[in-house]
């Protein structure tokens, strides 16, 4: 019994120690925001520069309207995943309670994209939203990308886990399936919405190629090309770089924070069995 | 026409019924799968030809061009030794980035399932950061760890190394970097698949009196075979598509060095507007990832018969 406390103390103290090495570089990061450019390229001294000022954060809202850009990144990211995760949710539900001929080759369709490397589709795709005339709008970074694979593989496997005797007594109260979609199965598909929601979010904030080609208004711009370009621009002012970075960070920690808990249920589910 | 045979049928017909026919038509089952075929058709299904349709012609959206030149792209690509040499870049990078998130991945997950650790939802979250972070943004962040004067990892392990300006350490770097933002999702991957394994093998086992690690590998690590085939499918798939990181942390250098198959498409097609030839080695990726999946499943479906 002894032993046993003994080893499961430097079992989780070691692992700890790891875990402090993961996250290290968000650290190192976050306390190099915080720094002067001369703190963070002096070459004697520390690993990590001494942090004394709030100039960076400021700065880069000045030069670089630092907010907008987040604030339309928040927008695509937020919109796209509540889009993708209803979409996912029907098609999931269609596919696993539905009859229709057809059924397993369509499915199988949708699966097969995920399989598909973004290079075969990004340059017609890219054609195809110059000819509709969608540049520099957010139709173009949403609607081409509003079918997941992943999403409806997903909820497929979840939803195809719900017993047929609930739906079958939900439509012999006469509920369409419509409603019994939105009134029953919704509510029992928390885990599945969040484990999407975290992946849908994250994939979106972090896109970076197709708003690159998409938007050239800097207005409308989305932080990950945003961060590019300032990187281009002041690649030296390593403060203003370090701040922009952590800021496009935090809000999918926050995502990732909300729906945690029920996340590791979804993936479980998703996956394995 | 078809409305006024649906009219008449409404009026011959009773109440409930009628309500029955208009709610038939726009049942859940016929909408979503009309818009997914008609959404199918436009996004996935017409740009997947196009591709392929231009990778038999020269096409340049700069200069208006999209004149057919039959199989001229591929013979392009296919003697173009930066094409190989970024071939041969993406099969390092992808061999060692997966080997390394399978290793690290079941390595943790074991950890944190067995029932010596404590606070496994705190180290689990600690764990799974980086692969909930933005990709462009981190990779900044270890651009900055790599840089020789003032990155972190230099001074920490004092080596003099010039990491992402050095043609031999370039690669290495990138690949460190991916593990690192990757091995989170193994973790959890594998800690589902350990949580669903049958208790009571594990019993008739330890009965037995086989060791640690002979239960490791002759119950566990077969019993996790789905989990296994199912992280390593989707990291080849991924990493055949990597370019971000290289974008951001080396631009491809030093010189080609770090060119990666998507690397090169995304330079041919939107640094250079080659869509021609860009089109013809997406088809080819394309083409090789299909092979490469199927391979993977065929080969596991295999060694599932044999242990049966």
């Amino acid at each position: 019994m002894k032993r046993n406390t003994i080893a499961s103390v430097i079992v989780t103290a070691l692992l700890f120690v790891l875990a402090a090495v993961t996250i290290i570089p968000f650290i190192w990061m976050l306390v190099s925001s915080f720094a002067p450019n001369s703190e963070i390229v002096k070459l004697t001294g520390g690993v990590f520069p001494t942090p004394s000022t709030i100039d960076n954060y400021i700065n880069i809202q000045d030069k670089f309207n630092f907010l907008r850009l987040f604030a339309n990144s928040l927008f695509v990211a937020s919109l796209k995943t509540l889009l993708i995760i209803y979409i996912s949710a029907v098609l999931g539900y269609v596919f696993s309670k539905l009859h229709f001929r057809g059924r397993n080759l369509l499915f199988g369709m949708v699966l097969a994209t995920m399989m598909l490397p973004w290079a075969v589709t990004i340059i017609p795709q890219y054609d195809m939203m110059v000819q509709f005339g969608w540049l520099d709008t957010y139709r173009a970074l949403i609607i081409p990308g509003l079918v997941s694979g992943f999403g409806v593989f997903l909820f497929r496997q979840s939803i195809g886990g719900i017993s047929d005797e609930i739906i079958e007594a939900a439509r012999l109260d006469g509920a369409s399936d419509w409603r019994i979609f939105h009134q029953v199965v919704l509510p029992m598909s928390r885990n599945s919405i969040a484990a999407l929601a975290i992946f849908t979010f994250l994939w979106n904030w972090e896109d970076y190629l197709w708003p690159f080609l998409m938007i050239t208004d800097d207005d409308k711009q989305l932080l990950s090309v945003g961060l590019k370009m300032f990187s281009g621009q002041y690649g030296t002012d390593y403060g203003g770089l370090f701040a922009a970075t952590s800021v496009a960070i935090i809000p999918v920690v926050i995502v990732y924070m909300c729906f945690q808990k029920q996340f590791i249920a979804g993936i479980a589910t998703g996956s394995g069995k | 026409m078809s409305t006024s045979t649906s009219k008449s049928r409404h009026t011959t017909s009773t109440p409930a019924r009628r309500h029955l026919a208009l709610g038939d038509i726009l049942s859940m089952r016929n909408v979503s799968v009309v818009l997914l075929i008609a959404y199918f058709a436009v996004f996935m299904a017409y740009p997947i030809f196009k591709a392929f349709a231009g990778s038999l012609h020269e096409w340049n959206p700069l200069t208006d061009t999209y004149n057919w030149v039959g199989l001229d792209n591929f013979a392009q690509v296919l003697t173009d030794s930066l094409f190989w040499k970024s071939i041969w870049n993406t099969a390092v990078f992808s061999f060692f980035s997966i080997l390394f998130r399978v290793v690290i991945g079941l390595a943790l997950a074991m950890l944190l399932t067995s029932k010596l650790v404590k606070a496994k939802d705190s180290l689990r979250g600690l764990f799974y950061m980086p692969t909930i972070t933005p990709l462009v943004a981190v990779s900044f962040v270890w651009m900055w760890m790599f840089d020789p004067q003032f990155g972190m990892i230099d001074k920490i392990t004092g080596l003099d190394i010039s990491w992402l300006n050095d043609s031999k350490w370039a690669m290495p770097a990138i690949i460190i970097m991916t593990i690192w933002k990757d091995f989170g999702y193994a973790t959890v991957l594998y800690m589902g698949g350990i949580m669903s394994l049958p208790k009571d093998v594990y019993e008739a086992v330890s009965l037995d009196g086989a060791n640690k690690w002979q239960t490791f590998r002759s119950i566990t690590l077969p019993l996790l075979r789905p989990t296994t085939l199912l992280i390593v499918i989707t990291s080849l798939i991924s990493y055949l598509q990597a370019y971000v990181q290289i974008l951001v942390m080396t631009g491809g250098g030093p010189g080609t060095d770090t060119y990666t198959i998507s690397y090169l498409i995304y330079d041919q097609a939107f640094q250079k507007y080659n869509f021609g030839v860009a089109s013809a080695m997406s088809v080819i990726l394309f083409a090789l990832t299909g092979v490469l999946t199927l391979l993977m499943f065929k080969a596991s479906g295999d060694n599932l018969e044999e242990t049966r």
